[in-house]
């Protein structure tokens, strides 16, 4: 029997691509396949791909030799019209299987909702698969997208890095096809399986199995030598895309290299160089692991080579290390005066005297000890001065962690050393947070005058691209505030920044505040815990966010209960308290109802008389709970001083009567106790509907 | 087989790019922070016309001084940059031979072409490509060009730049610059020591603001003068002049962080000047 399945390679040959380059495009030349194999009705089995950065590669098992036949059914006039009583044909008739390209008698009739109608099934030929790949081979190679992209040459075609050949392989046939100038490569003699094989044996194809082998490696040689086994994930990532089969290099380097701080000397190993660190208990070696590609080299050479251009690097930075620490730390501040914060905002130094007036406010708003406070000052002055260091002048990403070794080494407090680095923290989403009170602090004060700068200056993130940073910064002033606990009013945090900007900034004041807020509110929304229902995160946020260590609190304390009676029937009471009010605003004389609008002398009935009652034997108990943050407490307190009694009073009394003195003394009534709870807890009646069983 | 001295890398690569059709030009001798400045780059790049070319180019970048104390820092360097236009489908290839060329064994050693998009904000270029590595040492620059002085480019140059030094570092196997061998037991540092030490001094302390303040202007001046009168060489000059006083006075620290782009994007502007200059006219410019 003829074989009418085959499998099918494709393979991209290109000039090295970027590490980071190669993962993203083997997902979307797999989804490309899937995709379109599916548009074009090509039945296939498992799709699998495969990279270097030199190579990609997509593998499909059993795909079929022709696309999948279909055929489609035309649905034409009712058959009323389109035949006679008699049934012969009408003209309509004629005319529609003209049109369709069939003859009279291929018409066929179908029962349709609305009556009879006539219908010709027309097939839609099926074209070999070879044919459809020649199409679509180079719309799936265009469609990889790359951060970055260049022409080579006067075809126009566009890639991360030139095309040198692809090879196209529908089982042992080679599928000749056109991208712009890119020279096909012939395959000869091999079906897809056996090419496929040839490279998995000759290089390790796989990226996963080419990774995991690497760190299998190294770590061997970790636990042959007595060292910490542990692989550097970011540059295991990269250096699986810049070899094809590795080998290791296990070198060393002069010990007095050790006497540079840690974090120079891993990023001069791992971030210039690209090669693994090696520690015992944690504290680095003079040793490093190098992975190069391919056998057959002269080991003994490279390893003298990497050896020798790590100790030149070294050097180097030993170098910039001993420069920077001729000076104390103290000394490099003044020249944050050169230094751009942002172009409307003024120069770093600007921007530390700020950072003193917030951290000082902070600290005051919050009671710190007047040592700690002068601490804080401190940092606040020195955190930015390693900016303008020749060290992160040469490795940005060190900004902090040198900040405080130079501190140190100026005889600064260490917890003042602690702060300047803790203040980047975190740096992102899964990053640590600062631990000291200090740094905290410190970070608070940061990230706020971040977010009040940027977003003053005209700066707002638009979709995903957020270049300032403004929502992580915004998350990260929450994470810091609710891992430290901090209770601090945002709302006068940030009039505090606002008004520290002195004048630089476009945005009027109230405008700002709302926006500030508004970018806070949503990443609390996204931070906060998902509640059930999730509503009730919703209701949380509306009764104040200024206190984020409160939303947290409360959040968790009303998910525990939310399935609770009593918690139910303080939604109720919520609600229905609402329910009465919406629309009510201005209830008397066209102004706002205010507590003692509430005369008890005006109460007629009984029953309004008895709510009145709950209200004045428990509001300050509850608000007294409330006040001490025990929310489940006071929700309970609160359902049970009020359903009964304002479900008797809403049976059988009319709140909003004829008479407006009346109608206002029960609406104000109504308003007291909805705002006991929904003022500090949440607004519960945010919830679906509430119903109690 | 005995070491290839500084010397001899450059005869070998003027040899060896010469036979691959490149003309062998003279260094520009006005002072420049690399071979991309040279016309024979930055004009040739431009336009239609095919282009190969090759040639040594000393360089100067004041900031990178060290007073000679630093084992991979100088002010005053040398680069060999070659520039092939349209690029070639084997350029990688090529390239690979000339440092078997060199005597470098590529089975024993590996070269590993690392990712590395080259910008230079003065004179509007960039383009993708990477730096090659050798044992992890960073020989070469090696970039396909997409744009010179601001304008998308029609045929796409290829650039690579060698680091003189760093190459005869490897072959020579001596990992301080000053220790390398020129020529015949003559050392770089017996050529350039004191060259590097009085340079570094003379930049960082003693070179005077007031006068490279001033001269960037007379340059920038001179510069847009020249273009209006059609002299497209003698305005890029005083482009390449503007440059070199704005690196000085960068490595003086007399200019502040706000000022720096801006004094970035006037040399970009007088660049961009120069190079719609030379495509309006090409005929007057093609050798």
């Amino acid at each position: 029997m003829k074989r009418n399945v085959s499998d099918f390679l494709l393979e991209i040959n290109v000039e090295e691509l970027p590490a980071s380059y190669v993962r993203p495009a083997l997902a979307q030349l797999k989804e490309a396949f899937i995709e379109k194999l599916s548009r074009e009705r090509i039945e296939h089995g498992e799709v699998r791909v495969f990279g270097t950065a030199a190579t990609l590669l997509c593998y499909v098992k059993d795909m079929q030799l022709r696309q999948k036949e279909l055929s489609q059914e035309i649905i034409g006039p009712p058959k009323k019209i389109a035949f006679d009583e008699n049934g012969n044909p009408t003209p309509q008739g004629i005319g529609f299987a003209k049109n369709q390209g069939v003859d009279i008698k291929d018409l066929k009739i179908k029962q349709m909702p609305k009556g009879e109608y006539v219908f010709i099934v027309k097939k839609i030929k099926s074209k070999p698969a070879k044919e459809v790949l020649r199409g679509l081979m180079p719309e799936i190679v265009k469609s990889i997208g790359f951060p970055k992209t260049m022409k080579w040459d006067d075809s126009g075609v566009r890639f991360a890095r030139p095309i040198e050949s692809i090879a196209v392989l529908l089982d042992k046939e080679n599928v000749k096809i056109k991208l712009g100038n890119v020279p096909a490569k012939f395959i000869k003699g091999a079906s897809a399986g056996a090419y496929l094989k040839k490279l998995e044996n000759a290089y390790m194809l796989d990226q996963d199995k080419r990774k995991i082998e690497i760190e299998h490696m190294i770590k061997a040689v970790q636990k042959k030598l007595g060292l910490d086994e542990y692989a550097d994930k970011n540059l295991l990532e990269e250096t699986n895309f810049l070899v094809k089969s590795p080998v290791l290099i296990i070198g060393d380097f002069d010990k007095k290299y050790l006497a540079i701080p840690k974090d120079v000397l891993a990023a001069s190993m791992s971030k210039h160089q690209r090669v693994f660190t090696l520690s015992k208990n944690n504290k680095l070696i003079n040793k490093f692991i190098a992975v190069i590609d391919g056998k057959g080299r002269s080991m003994a050479k490279m390893k003298k080579q990497y050896a020798n251009i790590l100790e030149a690097r070294l050097k180097d930075s030993l170098f910039f290390y001993n420069e920077d620490i001729k000076k104390p730390l103290s000394d490099q501040t003044p020249k944050l005066k050169d230094l751009i914060f942002q172009k409307d905002l003024g120069n770093m130094f600007e921007k530390i005297q700020r950072l003193e007036e917030l951290s000082s406010f902070i600290s005051e708003r919050i009671g710190i000890d007047t040592a700690n406070k002068e601490d804080i000052k401190r940092a606040a002055y020195l955190c930015k001065s390693d900016l303008v260091t020749q060290m992160v002048g040469e490795f940005p990403s060190l900004q902090g962690v040198m900040g405080m070794e130079y501190a140190l080494k100026s005889g600064e407090k260490k917890s003042v050393a602690i702060a300047i680095k803790e203040h980047y923290l975190p740096k992102g989403m899964d990053d640590s947070l600062p631990e000291t009170i200090e740094g905290a602090i410190l970070a608070i004060s940061d990230r706020v005058d971040n977010i009040v700068g940027f977003l003053g200056s005209g700066i707002e993130p638009k979709g995903s691209f957020d270049p300032f940073g403004i929502r992580r910064n915004s998350q990260g002033l929450i994470q810091i505030l609710n891992h430290k606990s901090i209770r601090l009013e945002l709302s006068g945090l940030i009039k505090k920044a606002i008004e520290v900007y002195k004048g630089k900034l476009k945005i009027s004041q109230e405008e700002l505040e709302k926006k500030v807020l508004n970018y806070i509110k949503e990443r609390l929304e996204f931070l906060a815990p998902d509640t059930r229902p999730i509503e009730l995160k919703q209701a949380v946020l509306k009764s104040g966010c200024n206190d984020i260590v409160s939303v947290f609190k409360r959040v968790e304390a009303l998910s525990e209960i939310s399935a609770e009676k009593y918690f139910l029937k303080a939604a109720k009471v919520c609600e229905r308290t609402s329910n009465i009010l919406k629309g009510a605003v201005g209830a008397i004389n066209d102004r706002p109802l205010q507590i003692n609008d509430v005369k008890e002398e005006l109460f007629k009935e009984d029953l309004e008389k008895e709510v009145w009652m709950a209200y004045t034997a428990n509001n300050v108990a509850i608000k007294n709970l409330i006040k001490e943050e025990r929310y489940k407490e006071a929700t309970k307190a609160y359902g049970e001083a009020f359903f009964e009694a304002l479900h008797r009073f809403f049976d059988n009394v009319l709140v909003n009567t004829e008479d407006s003195a009346l109608r206002g003394n029960r609406l104000a009534m109504m308003q007291a106790i909805n705002k006991l709870y929904t003022n500090d807890v949440a607004d519960l009646a945010l919830l679906p509907q509430i119903i109690i069983r | 087989m005995r070491k290839l001295s500084f010397q001899e890398v450059v005869e070998k690569l003027n040899k060896f790019w010469s036979d691959k059709g490149c003309l062998i030009v003279a260094p520009l001798d006005i002072e420049v922070g690399a071979g991309t400045f040279h016309p024979a780059t930055f004009f040739k790049s431009l336009g239609k016309e095919k282009w190969r070319a090759a040639y040594i180019q000393p360089s100067r970048r004041p900031c990178d001084g060290r007073y000679a104390d630093n084992p991979l820092r100088l002010q005053h360097y040398y680069q060999y940059q070659v520039i092939i236009k349209p690029t070639a489908p084997d350029i990688r290839k090529i390239y690979l031979d000339s440092l078997k060329a060199l005597g470098i064994d590529l089975k024993a050693h590996e070269a590993r072409f690392v990712e590395d998009d080259w910008e230079s904000p003065t004179l509007g270029a960039s383009g993708l490509g990477w730096e090659v590595w050798l044992d992890s040492l960073e020989i070469t620059q090696f970039t396909y060009f997409q744009q010179v002085a601001g304008i998308e480019l029609d045929l796409v140059p290829c650039e690579i730049t060698y680091g003189l030094e760093r190459i005869c570092m490897f072959i020579q196997e001596r990992f301080n610059l000053f220790d390398l061998e020129w020529h015949n037991g003559v050392t770089y540092g017996d050529i350039h020591k004191q060259h590097e030490i009085e340079y570094s001094k003379y930049n960082f302390e003693e070179a005077s603001i007031e006068m490279y303040s001033k001269m960037f202007e007379y340059f920038e001046k001179e510069a847009n003068r020249l273009v209006d009168l059609g002299l497209v060489y003698p305005a890029y000059s005083f482009v390449l002049k503007a440059s070199h006083a704005f690196n000085v006075l960068d490595a003086r620290g007399a200019i502040s962080q706000n000022e720096r782009p801006r004094y970035i994007a006037r040399v970009r502007g007088l660049a961009k000047r120069c190079a719609e200059l030379y495509l309006t006219a090409p005929s007057n410019f093609t050798n």
